[in-house]
């Protein structure tokens, strides 16, 4: 029978695997865990493995987004807690596999305790219980003020392996949607939960579902937009990469609301990982009948294709990637129509363009319904986001918190304030496009309003820190240096502007600025950001105004009386 | 299917009313503002804009402010759709303000450009503050705006596709493949003609076409097989004869448009003073 | 690259979403830029204006016009490695390879050694910036670079000290 290919017998399977009667090993590879010496850690454990003979099994994960301390490798012995082991290298193989084959672990290397975890789709996995002298999870000061809902697998599950997916309860939102739910039902649950576009502009996800619905036409199509382009960023790498059949449901999802028959992840060429891993989660749903014809017998059909971007930053902005798609430049047209306007789609038909964390945060919302969901955050901004924290920070990592928690939480008690003990002065959110914030305003409550008050703006949720030794007008110089050369060249502000804008930073900087040039600054800037024709040069002056608004004095410094 | 589709599919033949500068303008719902603001005799400056045309909104000078349903907005009237008591205004302060950059922008990037000299000093901008562009190379004299109509005529159409752009941001310019004389073009002259800038040089000399500003590319030019002078360049009389349905009649074909005029009324003559001829007989 | 891998190509992509790039990449991975003559073959067989195929390979920076070297060297320059000294680690490669800094004429920045051992190239972001500064040699990361540790793992590569 069709959408139930074996799904029973893999989710049995795969739970297997995740509490194995027997120890299991699970190197968290991702791409910086790999990149920090994870696969080697990996391969010295296969090594020291076969050489003894251990029953031991050893897997991969995602990652558990503590950048800082990785490589993380996680323990279970059957009935005892799953321990984190952090900043392990090839040296500790033969400590750690001793330990295990002793039911120990090596305590040298312990983050925490994991005993038991809900995976928020009616799973809960139960490890077990001991290892006392381990701090439990909730201790350690980087996790303890994070809330995961959109993370609340990577780490825990191999994401090459769909019977791990199965066994936490994955497909379960799926399979309800599309035989229990109507379209409309569905489209009333995300609009109950609140949930806003993940992508930057926080447009309310379920009225544009519902706008697409509505719309008429031969086919329609879903996409995901994961060229998350914006430098400091790069929690959708890591949602794809530690957990991509979620982002798979999420969409299927998503097309049975709105009637598309194909989907589309327009995912950028330069995460070779996360292509690969989706490559393999979207065959996997296939063999099993999860993607393809009469998905659950409901005599739905619905199939994803990855396309590949190819390097330009403005192919992010939703008419952009739809030509890029096209086989055309990335550059934007003027709105309306809307892609989810017939006309105004991938070839002319409607669209839903959603981002990958977007998509995410679907399945949760159907397994637990919107007013769940609408209880995390506050009334206006619900549930979590996730942000990459990094730059010059101490504890660097990928952090989920509800919207709304403040900066200072984020930076100070997440983040532990500055590297190697320096003064944070400002941060830097949303990418090229985002503000530069003081810390004097770290009070404030990150949502997509109060960003905007201060001049800057949520993006796909990035926080570069800077600290006491940054110079801000470089920061300023940095961005619109970025910006200058992603801009598509379509319209005379930000194509002409940019260019003026960087040429004066450079004056600036050069000590060769003088007084009246700030002023044309400020008046281009704002000329910028009011009159181009799409998103990234509306947004892309705002490092130059936030700066100028909050360091002004730097700026002075600088410049000849 | 492209994007102005849906602008077709939301333009009943409903006539409506909107203010422009507070004068009442008849316009159908969903045409394009820029377009009932000219024909009306509103000044609005603008580059990119060409009614054969999808919208572009790539020059930005058209920028009004629009005020729909209590709720007012920037935007360009190129894009911008006519609906009933739509409010717009093409000179307040914030506009005038943000124009005048955008002329010193223009008049840094195409230095070398009398209409925009000339079309900025209609609006008061007679200096900028920015950095001039001087490249002693560029093919299009320090003249080119990137309005695009010149790529969107030759693609859309001429269905040529010769032309196209290169690069992106500030490094973008329009030219050939490789910056080399091809095969695609048809040297109709329709990207010198569509112009706003009169960047693109074109010069026709000892038969042929030559485009100086496309790589040097040479285009033969077809002499009327009648009076024997160069009337169109052979490429594009060539794909003239194969894309018209019914194609010319063969006797007519190689003849140049002043010629054919001829030929027709002279045939034309002849049948009727045939059957007036033929009808004396009666 | 040949007609019938150029044919392998095109026949691997079966919806137009997504084609004309998909292949475009294709061809630069397998060469290490998009030849002239292969471009005009794919106009030629898509019948796609060369026009258009050349604006794509412009406009993207993924693409290439010019043949790179036997190893690309690739520092982010994303705002993590911003900050934490990107442009130093750049500054020190151009300095190793004997490279002198210029932009180009597209305004990509891409730069191959005489011996044409090395390409030096900049990305936006890698998406590894808890390891920042980054740098990306042939596809493998190399995190938390310093000025001082470039010499060594230029070395694998073949690099020695003139």
């Amino acid at each position: 029978m069709n959408g139930l290919r074996g799904i029973s017998a893999r989710r049995v399977a795969g739970l297997q695997k995740i509490k194995p009667d027997r120890p299991r090993i699970a190197v968290g590879l991702a791409t910086c865990g790999t990149a920090v010496g994870g696969d080697r850690v990996y391969r010295r454990l296969q090594e020291v493995i076969e050489n003894s003979g251990d029953d031991i099994m050893l897997t991969k994960t995602g990652c558990m987004g503590y950048c800082r301390e990785e490589p993380l490798v996680n323990v279970t012995i059957p009935g005892k807690p799953l321990v984190v082991l952090h900043g392990v290298s090839t040296d500790d193989a033969d400590e750690i596999v001793r330990a295990v084959r002793a039911g120990k672990v090596p305590y040298d290397r312990v983050l925490c305790q994991i005993p038991s975890w809900d995976h928020m789709s009616g799973t809960t996995i139960e490890y077990g219980r001991g290892f006392d002298q381990v701090p439990p999870y909730e201790d350690v000061p980087f996790f303890s003020h994070q809330k995961k809902v959109v993370l609340r697998n990577t780490g825990f599950i191999n994401p090459e392996d769909l019977d791990e997916y199965l066994a936490v309860g994955g497909y379960a939102a799926a399979k309800k949607a599309l035989t229990e739910m109507t379209p409309d039902a569905v489209i009333v649950e995300v609009e109950r939960s609140g949930l806003r576009g993940r992508g930057g502009a926080g447009f309310p996800t379920g009225l544009k579902w519902r706008i697409a619905k509505k719309e008429t036409g031969d086919q329609k199509y879903v996409i995901c937009n994961a060229d998350e382009g914006d430098p400091g960023a790069y929690m959708n790498r890591n949602e794809m990469e530690s957990d991509p059949h979620m982002l798979v449901e999420g969409m299927i999802i998503g097309a049975y609301a709105v009637g598309a028959g194909e989907g589309l992840i327009y995912l950028r060429a330069e995460y070779p990982l996360a292509i690969k891993r989706l490559e393999l989660a979207i065959s996997e749903a296939r063999t099993c009948g999860l993607l393809g014809k009469d998905i659950f017998d409901t005599g739905f059909d619905f199939d994803i294709r990855i396309v590949t971007g190819a390097g330009a930053f403005v192919c992010g902005e939703s008419t952009a990637l739809v030509a890029s798609i096209e086989g055309k430049t990335g550059r934007p047209h003027p709105r309306p129509p809307r892609l989810t306007d017939l006309g105004g789609g991938l070839w002319g038909r409607p669209t839903v363009l959603n981002n990958v964390e977007t998509w995410c945060n679907v399945p949760v919302i159907i397994q637990n319904g919107g007013d769940w969901f609408a209880e995390i955050g506050t009334e206006k901004n619900t549930g979590t986001k996730v942000f990459s924290l990094v730059g010059a920070v101490d504890r660097v990592g990928l952090v989920e918190v509800p919207l709304g928690t403040s900066l200072n939480t984020i930076v100070y008690e997440i983040g532990n304030g500055g590297a190697n003990g320096k003064n944070v002065k400002a941060v830097q959110t949303g990418g090229p496009s985002g503000g530069c914030i003081p810390t004097r305003l770290f009070d404030m409550p990150m949502d997509y309003e109060s960003l905007n008050r201060v001049g800057s703006i949520m993006g796909s949720g990035g926080i570069v820190v800077m600290d006491e030794e940054t110079n801000m007008v470089d920061i300023a110089r940095y961005f619109i240096n970025f910006a200058t050369g992603e801009s598509c060249g379509k319209c005379v502000p930000c194509r002409e502007g940019l260019k003026h804008t960087l040429l004066l930073l450079n004056k600036i900087m050069a000590g060769k600025g003088k007084e009246n040039d700030l002023e044309t600054l400020e008046l281009l800037a704002d000329t910028i950001k009011k009159t181009s024709l799409c998103g990234l040069g509306q947004s892309a002056p705002n490092p130059v105004l936030t700066t100028l608004a909050y360091f002004r004095e730097e700026y002075d410094a600088r410049v000849r009386r | 299917m492209t994007y102005g589709e849906v602008g077709r599919r939301d333009q009943p033949e409903k006539p409506i009313t909107i203010l422009i500068n507070g004068k009442k303008c008849m316009a159908r719902e969903g045409e394009i503002v820029l377009s009932v603001a000219l024909r009306e005799g509103v000044a609005i400056p603008h580059l990119c804009y060409e009614a054969s045309l999808e919208p572009y909104g790539g020059c930005r000078l058209c920028m009004v402010e629009a005020t729909d349903h209590g709720r007012t907005s920037m935007t360009t009237a190129c894009s911008l759709r006519a609906t009933e008591g739509l409010e717009v205004c093409t000179d307040t302060p914030e506009v005038v303000k943000y124009r005048n950059v955008l002329f010193e922008l223009y008049l840094a990037e195409a230095p070398k450009s009398e209409t925009i000299k000339e079309m900025a000093a209609r609006y008061g901008v007679t200096k900028t503050s920015f950095l001039k562009k001087i490249d002693i190379e560029d093919a299009l004299g320090g003249k080119c705006v990137l309005c695009g109509l010149c790529v969107r005529v030759c693609t859309e159409i001429m269905g040529a596709g010769a032309i196209n752009f290169i690069n992106r941001g500030p490094y973008t310019v329009v030219n050939t493949p490789y910056f080399e004389a091809n095969t695609d073009c048809l040297g109709c002259g329709a990207c010198a003609n569509v112009c706003p800038t009169h960047a693109i040089q074109i010069e026709d000399r000892n038969g042929e076409r030559v485009l100086h500003s496309w790589g040097g590319i040479k285009i033969p030019l077809k002499r009327c097989s009648s009076c024997g002078k160069y009337y169109t360049p052979e490429a594009l009389a060539v794909s003239v004869q194969n894309t018209l349905m019914p194609p010319i009649r063969s006797d007519l074909a190689g003849f140049c448009p002043a010629c054919r005029a001829k030929k027709c009324a002279d045939m034309e003559i002849r049948a009727h003073m045939k059957t007036e001829g033929e009808g004396n007989h009666v | 690259m040949d007609e019938k891998t150029l044919d392998e190509i095109i026949s691997r992509y079966d919806s137009p979403s997504g084609r004309l790039l998909g292949i475009l990449e294709e061809i630069q991975t397998s060469e290490g830029y998009i030849p002239r003559d292969v471009l005009e073959m794919l106009s030629v067989k898509l019948d796609v204006r060369l026009s258009q195929l050349y604006s794509l390979v412009t406009f993207y920076s993924f693409f290439s016009l010019k043949p790179i070297g036997e190893h690309v060297v690739t520092v982010c320059m994303g705002t993590a490695c911003h900050v934490r000294g990107a442009a130093e680690i750049l500054t020190t490669l151009e300095k190793l390879l004997g490279i002198e800094r210029g932009t180009t004429q597209d305004g990509k920045y891409s730069v191959t050694t005489k011996d044409n051992k090395f390409t030096l190239e900049i990305a936006r972001c890698f998406g590894a910036c808890s390891i920042a500064p980054v740098i990306d040699i042939d596809g493998d990361l190399y995190g938390y670079t310093t000025p001082e540790r470039l010499p060594e793992i230029l070395e694998d590569y073949g690099w020695r000290e003139p």
